[in-house]
């Protein structure tokens, strides 16, 4: 090819070109369309993001609507759970509870006092205590002792009779004197 | 030939070097390379707000539907919880041990030459049983017989329903004191008995594998 040939003047002029077009490039990438792909990418990730997130809430609606079905025994039976315990302390219902529930069954003077109470270590007791008892009955005969105990462990599904101890009463041996440790679950209020 | 002289020679020349001028031809290159590069531009900026405008779109729908969401979670973790709590309770009430059918048992036991004079249960914690120490007298002949007769009996009675059934004497030992049982002095005896049990499930003993017995015949015969 056949080039014109430059004088020094016009090889300055096309000189400062090739910088001003090599600075131009540098503004546009750097300044313009670095930031606009960055921008777009960011925009790309953000969409991903929430289109997961709607993705998952319609699963996540849809689980929530099956639970609720398949739950319906288990709240059922969790409100009765609650149900069997009222409102108020344990200690102010629990003894008068337990002292009609023995004189109901022919054994009088039955008084129960609180011995302590405690937490569960499983996480799925966290909003239960459990609450140990010591039930006194100074007089009863064994057959009524024994009805009683039946009612009480068929009626108080909470409860547990954990120690039992019958003794006879020296002057009256048809009777005897009992003592009986039971610990009942019962939620938090 | 004729000569010709052509005059504007020297303008032409300059003509042709205005039109070759370098700087302008440069010029010329990097105005159509900013004209490419700013098309770019522009394709590139209306492709960013159109996803703008999608993410602005889904922004919108998930702005309606996230309090659902939320309810929902909110509700999916009650409904565990719930389940699971309901569960562990189901297993602590089943896992109770029932007093009343034992007391029937042993008084089922007791017969009219025995006595109790007391009872001590207690149930072991980590479903280690249940332990009760039961303490009488009896009057017979053989007064230390018939408490023999009243251990013997609760080891059958307490094996039809709880495992690991044991009975054992703490103490035996003949009183001075003698019984009438019907119109006939007897003499009597005095007893400890320690009773331990386990009412829960029985645990099936591992059996040992062939390649375990295989192992163990090897090591014997070695």
């Amino acid at each position: 090819m056949n080039l014109p040939k430059l004088n020094k003047n016009q090889i300055q002029k096309l000189a400062l070109s090739v910088m001003g077009f090599v600075v131009l490039l540098y503004v546009y990438f750097t300044f313009f369309l670095g930031p606009l792909n960055k921008s777009r990418s960011v925009t790309m990730a953000a969409i991903e993001d929430r289109q997961r997130k709607v993705d998952s809430s319609k699963s996540e609606l849809a689980k929530a609507t099956n639970l609720e079905r398949k739950a319906k025994d288990a709240t059922a039976r969790f409100a009765a759970l609650k149900a069997l315990s009222p409102e108020g302390a344990p200690i102010a219902w629990f003894p008068p509870r337990m002292k009609i529930f023995f004189a109901n069954q022919q054994i009088d003077r039955a008084v129960a006092r609180l011995e302590s109470n405690t937490g569960f270590k499983q996480s799925e007791l966290a909003a239960w205590i459990k609450y140990n008892w010591l039930i006194e009955l100074p007089q009863a005969d064994f057959a009524s002792l024994g009805k009683a105990i039946a009612e009480l462990e068929n009626t108080e599904p909470l409860l547990m009779v954990t120690k039992l101890s019958i003794h006879t009463l020296p002057d009256s041996p048809q009777f005897q004197q009992i003592g009986i440790a039971a610990s009942t679950v019962i939620e938090k209020r | 030939m004729a000569l010709q002289l052509n005059l504007l020679h020297e303008e032409i020349l300059e003509q042709r070097q205005r039109q070759r001028d370098p700087l302008k031809i440069g010029m010329l290159v990097l105005a159509s390379c900013g004209a490419i590069l700013f098309l770019y531009y522009a394709w590139n900026a209306y492709q960013t707000l159109e996803i703008k405008g999608r993410l602005s779109r889904i922004d919108r729908d998930w702005k309606k539907i996230e309090p659902q969401v939320t309810a929902a979670q909110k509700r999916s973790a009650e409904l565990t919880n719930m389940i699971n709590t309901t569960r562990v309770l189901d297993g602590y009430i089943e896992n109770r041990f029932f007093w009343a059918p034992f007391l029937e048992k042993l008084s089922r036991c007791v017969a009219p030459n025995a006595q109790l004079t007391s009872i001590e249960g207690a149930v072991l914690e980590e479903d280690k049983g249940v332990v009760v120490t039961v303490e009488g007298v009896a009057a017979a002949r053989e007064a230390r017989a018939a408490a023999e007769d009243l251990r013997q009996m609760l080891i059958e009675q307490l094996s039809q329903s709880y495992h690991d059934v044991k009975v054992e004497f703490k103490t035996l030992e003949d009183l001075d004191t003698v019984a009438n049982v019907g119109g006939v002095n007897m003499a009597m005896a005095r007893y400890v008995l320690a009773v331990h049990f386990n009412p829960g499930p029985e645990i099936a003993k591992p059996v040992p594998s062939p390649t375990n017995r295989r192992s163990k015949q090897k090591d014997e015969s070695s």
